[in-house]
């Protein structure tokens, strides 16, 4: 459960590039705060710290918002999953998800994104181990980790300018003769 | 043998039926099926469907800026927020509650009790199924007698969350404690202490007897299998144990309550049946169905805990106490002992092999751990039979029992697969150790027996339902086999290098159904706007399959427009026409038809109107990227202008509307062919799954990018099902779990590769030949990681999870 309380505080917080003052307690958590002023896209799927959803970058550092007092985040610069694309432009990270259909109930993906594009930023060719080990604190009950795996591997590619598999079409080989066919495969969104 | 047709039936459609009988039932069901034209078209053909089309709410989800019932907070500034007392002990009577400190609190507007005129006396199921629901109503929204650690017993009302959580802490019960039983065979064996009082259930179930807690019992045979076990076969048995295992969708049951300004009652909730919420509330709290609105928007998962009405009516009995709107959200500990979880079962499978290695018959046993309470008991049950019997539908007798029990444990209910998992485990684990035991190729032996395209199917409905028997008209099961084996790497496995460690792969089989034979309604509607764009309104219900984008694909290709044209509105009550709800694989086939159907509806008006507007015979007319163009002429007029001119054009001016309902006594089955590749360790018994491939038949894959994705997150659930302990009880049956890290959820790097293969045939009696696929990768792993030890190191692990503890203890037994 989010955690509120203590004697109420003024908290300086630039959230997506905005420079805001906000009153809350003292106990009360960042994923809370962040969340009473419209960024829903901070997730929360259990009462604190084990699923991930509700990350955020606090300074650039990746922080489960759920896990830190806003009063500890004063004068924080703070992302959230909404800082990083718009629906019309999305993050490659954001577009590889969508392009390899590692997206299904979509309540872990904002945690996932964050935590992928921490990963890119530090290590912009990581290996299948890699990605697997970076995203392990981060609990997706539908997919199973293998698209989410395969999107930023994708993703990696694309942030390196590499043609990706997804710019391919994004079939597998198993799939055959409609492996061929990619104008339907990412609403183009992908470089063709 | 008799010729008649009772023997005829009795017998399993073996080749003694007079050709009248075999007429007969040709024509109730038929091989050929009086389809469509555009149902076959070639993939490569179609527009939309049968595409990767991006997922409608994708760029929301990935922006985080899709909205999931906690999300309306925001919405509502005067919100209160709910919370439950929970019942400490296992079984008693509440003697009393003393919240006087809680209504004392600064910010608690209410607290409710079992006594309180706002909370409804009557018993009810949580059980989201058609009606009347095939579970018994034996629940109280809060109860006064208590059946299990967390049976709700007080709610409360308060300005924000952490109130109402100081709130519940502060109420104290007082209980009489009664004699408690956790397990379930004791439950079963007559001296147990007893959970319910015979008279005091409504709605009971066949075969109930409160005496020995058993909520139901149900059978059905083909053939005669005593005689087939008594013969002269070899005759094999085997037990099998499952896990209680959690849905642990990520949100959590959240559900939020108020009363609109027509005086209505409005749930926003997290639910994959919002049409039987909506029905279940209403005779709950005695307000006509029509005051009622359930709408549900994103949801952040449901696997079937969802399909259970297990919050709502706290809110709405809040909110309606207080007048105000009021959120309830479930804690993550809740979810682990409060909602809903697989059913945990034993079950024994016995077969009678000749020596040439023909099955002469196959006899199932399941006790299944109901918990506290019936919902969804006795169907999930009969599920362990009737989904993996019928791949075997070639076997001429067979035999399906279970008894449901009931015990002082967290309440179970329904969840993907539906009881198939843990009946695919008996019997795929069972057949495996039978073809090994013969000295027979696991995967020849199964290749003889399994199912076919034109055979009748009668195991499917030997438990009885009318629609249930049916006839097979796609089956890929050959095709599944042939490239999961080569996926695998079946025929060219290395051994490691070292001596101690094994490698072997194991293999299963899966069937499942799409949707409940006969028991299924889904509707759709289609309006045009004058813009040349369509508003699709269908019950169906998206919980994060991607099924709105399948219904979009599906309109899109019938009226020859994209997907971008269509906004899809889904499940709420007040808008959308009926359904039956996310469950039972029905979405695609049965809402998805209905969707076809209402295109079809739409597209005929359209025509007629282009038919005007090209003066051209409608015969002659088709619609295709946004227009109606004729083949002939090859004049063509766009979609916006028959909308414009349709509304303000002429004078026998319309809204062009399509609707389409559908239902069907058909449930195709899906196929998959699973095998898993490990390494074990013979001096630890440590093994390392090293992938896992899937090979399903789901007819026509829609959209095969998001079947991939069902299908990968489907065996991710069922290897979670073979090599994690769920949750764990102790004595009291106290759910041990409170987090994910303790439920043992496979992380990213716990979890192997899963290669997905999609095998498509075409199912005629599904929208463009679709059938379901989310459930049946669900059942497969459990067995094949077993079969897959037992390949590697010669012992079989029978009781989930597969442990190298469990392995290593096998593995000092087998050098002794
Ligand atoms: S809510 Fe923050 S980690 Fe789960
Ligand atoms: S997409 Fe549903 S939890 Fe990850």
């Amino acid at each position: 459960m989010p955690k509120t309380g203590g004697y109420a505080v003024d908290i300086e917080l630039t959230i997506n590039g905005e420079r805001t003052i906000v009153e809350a307690g003292s106990e009360t958590d960042l994923a809370t705060v962040l969340r009473q002023h419209g960024y829903i896209g901070v997730k929360c799927g259990c009462d604190g710290g084990t699923c991930g959803a509700s990350k955020v970058f606090v300074d650039g550092e990746v922080r489960m918002a759920c896990g830190m007092t806003a009063a500890d985040a004063d004068g924080s610069e703070v992302q959230t999953v909404a800082a990083l694309g718009t629906q019309d432009d999305l993050h490659p990270v954001q577009q590889a998800f969508v392009d390899n259909f590692a997206v299904q109930c979509g309540f872990c993906i904002p945690g996932m994104v964050i935590q992928a594009v921490a990963l890119l930023d530090s290590n912009p060719d990581p290996t299948e181990r890699e990605v697997r080990e970076a995203l392990d604190d981060n609990v997706c009950r539908c997919t199973g980790y293998q698209k989410p795996v395969e999107a930023v591997l994708d993703a990696a590619d694309r942030m390196q300018g590499e043609q990706s598999v997804a710019a391919d079409g994004g079939q597998p080989a198993s799939l055959g003769p409609r492996g061929a066919d990619s104008t339907d495969c990412c609403g183009g969104g992908c470089d063709e | 043998m008799n010729n008649d047709d009772e023997t005829a039936k009795a017998d399993g459609g073996t080749a003694s039926q007079s050709e009248t009988v075999e007429d007969e039932r040709h024509e109730e069901h038929p091989l050929e099926w009086d389809e469509p034209e555009n149902n076959d078209k070639a993939p490569d053909e179609r527009d939309s469907v049968s595409h990767r089309a991006e997922k409608y709410d994708d760029r929301k989800l990935v922006t985080g800026q899709a909205k999931y019932t906690a999300d309306y907070e925001e919405r509502y500034p005067d919100l209160a927020y709910a919370a439950v007392v929970r019942s400490e002990i296992p079984h008693g009577r509440v003697t009393g509650i003393d919240a006087s400190a809680a209504e004392a609190m600064d910010g608690v507007e209410v607290v409710l009790t079992p006594e309180s005129d706002a909370v409804p006396n009557g018993k009810y199921t949580s059980a989201g199924q058609s009606y009347p629901e095939p579970s018994p109503w034996d629940m109280r929204v809060l109860n006064e007698h208590v059946r299990y650690i967390g049976d709700p017993v007080a709610a409360v009302a308060a300005e924000d969350r952490a109130t109402a959580t100081a709130a519940v802490e502060a109420i104290e019960v007082s209980y009489e404690e009664d004699d408690y039983v956790t397990d379930p065979e004791e439950a079963f064996d007559g001296d147990a202490p007893q959970l319910f009082e015979d008279g005091e259930v409504e709605n009971e179930i066949v075969g109930y007897d409160y005496d020995r807690n058993r909520m139901a019992h149900i059978e059905g045979e083909l053939g005669d299998v005593d005689a087939a076990l008594d013969g002269d076969t070899h005759v094999h048995e085997t037990e099998w144990e499952t896990i209680r295992q959690s849905h642990a969708n990520v949100e959590k049951h959240t559900s939020l309550a108020y009363t609109d300004e027509d005086d209505r009652h409005v749930l926003i909730t997290s639910t994959q049946v919002p049409n039987h919420t909506r029905r279940q509330l209403a005779h709950l709290f005695d307000i006509p169905i029509r005051d009622i609105r359930v709408t549900k928007p994103r949801v952040g998962g449901g696997f079937g805990g969802k399909q259970a009405m297990v919050v709502e009516p706290i809110p709405l009995a809040l909110s309606l106490a207080t007048d105000r709107p009021v959120l309830y959200e479930a804690s993550r500990q809740e979810e682990f002992y409060a909602m809903r979880s697989r059913h945990p079962m034993k079950v024994r499978a016995k077969t009678a092999v000749t020596d040439d290695g023909d099955i002469e018959a196959i006899d199932l046993y399941a006790l299944s751990n109901t918990g506290a309470y019936g919902s969804h008991g006795m169907t999930v049950a009969g599920n362990v039979g009737s989904k993996p019997l019928p791949l075997y539908s070639k076997v001429p007798n067979a035999r399906f029992e279970a008894d449901i029990v009931h015990t002082n444990t967290p309440q179970t209910g329904a969840m993907r697969g539906y009881g198939a998992p843990q009946g695919t485990l008996a019997l795929e684990g069972h057949l495996d150790e039978v073809a090994r035991d013969l000295g027979l190729d696991p995967i020849e032996f199964r290749r003889r027996h399994h199912m076919e395209v034109g055979d009748l199917d009668e195991i499917a409905g030997m438990m009885g339902g009318e629609g249930a028997e049916r006839r097979i008209r796609s089956c890929g099961l050959d095709e599944c086999i042939e490239r999961g084996k080569e996926a695998i790497g079946y025929d060219d496995l290395e051994q490691p290098e070292e001596d101690h460690l094994h490698r072997g792969i194991g293999m299963a089989l899966s069937a499942q159904g799409t949707g409940v034979a006969g028991d299924e309604l889904g509707a759709a509607q289609l309006m045009m706007n004058e813009d040349g764009s369509f508003h699709l309104q269908v019950g169906g219900v998206d919980i994060g399959t991607g099924a709105d984008t399948a219904f979009l694909q599906i309109a899109a290709e019938v009226l020859g427009c994209d997907e971008d044209d269509i906004i899809v509105k889904s499940s709420d009550t007040d808008v959308t026409p009926f359904d039956y709800g996310a469950y039972a694989s029905s979405t695609t086939y049965i809402s998805g038809m209905a969707v076809k159907k209402a295109a079809e509806d739409a597209k005929a008006r359209i025509l007629d109107w282009g038919s005007k507007l090209l003066d051209e015979p409608v015969e002659k007319l088709e619609t295709g990227n946004g227009t109606v163009y004729s083949e002939t002429s090859g004049d063509s007029v766009a979609l916006e202008e028959i909308g414009y001119e349709a509304a303000y054009g002429d004078d026998e001016r319309e809204h062009i509307l399509g609707k389409g309902t559908h239902c069907t006594d058909e449930s195709p089955p899906p196929f998959a062919a699973q095998f898993a590749d490990v390494t074990v360790d013979e001096t630890t018994g440590e093994f390392d799954v090293h992938k896992l491939v899937v090979a399903v038949d789901c007819g026509v894959a829609i959209n095969p990018g998001m079947a991939e994705g069902q299908i990968e997150g489907a065996n991710h659930m069922s290897y979670e099902m073979a090599v994690s302990e769920g949750i764990t009880l102790d004595d009291e049956g106290r759910a041990e779990v409170t987090d994910f890290d303790e439920y043992g959820l496979p992380s990213a790097t716990e979890t192997p590769p899963i290669e997905s293969i999609l095998v498509e045939t075409h199912e005629p009696t599904g929208p463009f030949g679709a059938k379901s696929v989310a459930e049946v990768p669900t059942n497969t792993v459990p067995p094949a990681l077993s079969n897959a030890v037992r390949d590697a190191v010669g012992v079989r692990i029978r009781e989930m999870p597969i442990t190298a503890e469990k392995i290593a203890s096998k593995l000092d037994e087998r050098t002794d």
